[in-house]
């Protein structure tokens, strides 16, 4: 089981928001215990990220710090200035009590235990 | 076992995704709207050189450098010049810095395992230093997968104000 997402594949939940946020990349992967999420959100501080899971709904922000220090002036800009909005929307039961996460330079990685009905498991022929 | 390759998106895919989900407010110079750009760009310099010319992609000048082309930005204070670029999940030692005939190019390369699947990627860009910058005095940081270059003016380049006697 290695999933990689597309917006697609992945189908997150639509979400009615208009402020100004862009999605980040993601990519899923996945083995008989846990959902592995990596998402790249460079510029989010630790106290930028905010995680939410309701009915399945897992819903990933990463505030970048945009104010910008005083007598700064901008020559050049390519990089996206937004802050990070991610929606997925959960088939499998995850235990939520021991989802763990991890940012880590400019990457936020969760990892989802699968509840024990959402493992795959063995029947013995008799 | 899928046999999609686990390769992490570059800024390039990068720029595609997020244009096809028509979410982008920059404007990368290697999309179709280079010459807006460039106007807004170049117009706050027009008679300073030097500045103008202050981006440059290596790429363009020479063909066969590899790596992705990797986004930028600039900002300047009173003291000094600083390039900023993304590179979520790369370490100090995944990226190189030099200076070469006034040009910084910044490189970065990165191999991962991820179970069955490898994948590398290399990512580059150059961008000109601008005359007056203190080039012994550069210094780079690396914090929340944000590489800031900070390139120090020096010291008569910097603004200053002349008292009429």
């Amino acid at each position: 089981m290695n999933t990689t997402c597309s917006p697609r594949t992945c189908a997150p939940a639509t979400s009615g928001v208009t402020e100004s946020l862009r999605k980040p990349l993601y990519n899923v992967n996945g083995n008989a215990e846990a959902y592995e999420v990596r998402i790249e959100m460079p510029g989010v501080p630790k106290n930028g990220v905010k995680l939410d899971l309701e009915d399945n709904i897992l819903t990933v922000r990463g505030e970048r710090n945009t104010t910008v220090p005083e007598g700064m002036k901008a020559l050049h800009r390519e990089l996206s200035p937004l802050s990070y909005l991610l929606r997925l929307r959960l088939n499998t039961p995850v235990e939520e009590d021991k989802m763990t996460a991890k940012l880590e330079d400019g990457v936020l990685t969760l990892r989802l235990p699968l509840k024990e009905v959402a493992k795959p498991r063995q029947i013995p022929v008799l | 076992m899928s046999r999609e390759r686990n390769t992490i998106p570059t800024p390039k895919l990068k720029t595609k995704l997020i244009q096809a989900m028509k979410l982008i407010r920059t404007n990368p110079s290697n999309l179709g709207r280079v010459s807006d750009f460039e106007e807004w760009f170049r117009h706050p310099f027009a008679g300073l050189p030097s500045l103008g010319n202050f981006i440059n992609n290596l790429g363009e000048v020479f063909p066969g450098v590899t790596g992705d082309r990797l986004a930028v930005d600039v900002h300047e204070d009173k003291d000094n010049y600083f390039a900023s670029f993304e590179l979520p999940g790369l370490k100090k030692e995944d990226v190189k810095i030099e200076l070469n005939n006034g040009l910084l190019t910044v490189s970065a390369e990165k191999r991962e395992k991820n179970g069955d699947n490898e994948s590398s990627y290399s990512l580059t860009r150059s961008v000109s230093v601008p005359d007056g910058v203190n080039v012994e005095a550069i210094a780079a940081k690396l914090e929340d997968g944000i590489l800031t270059v900070t390139l120090p003016k020096a010291e008569h380049r910097k603004p200053r104000s002349i008292t009429l006697n």
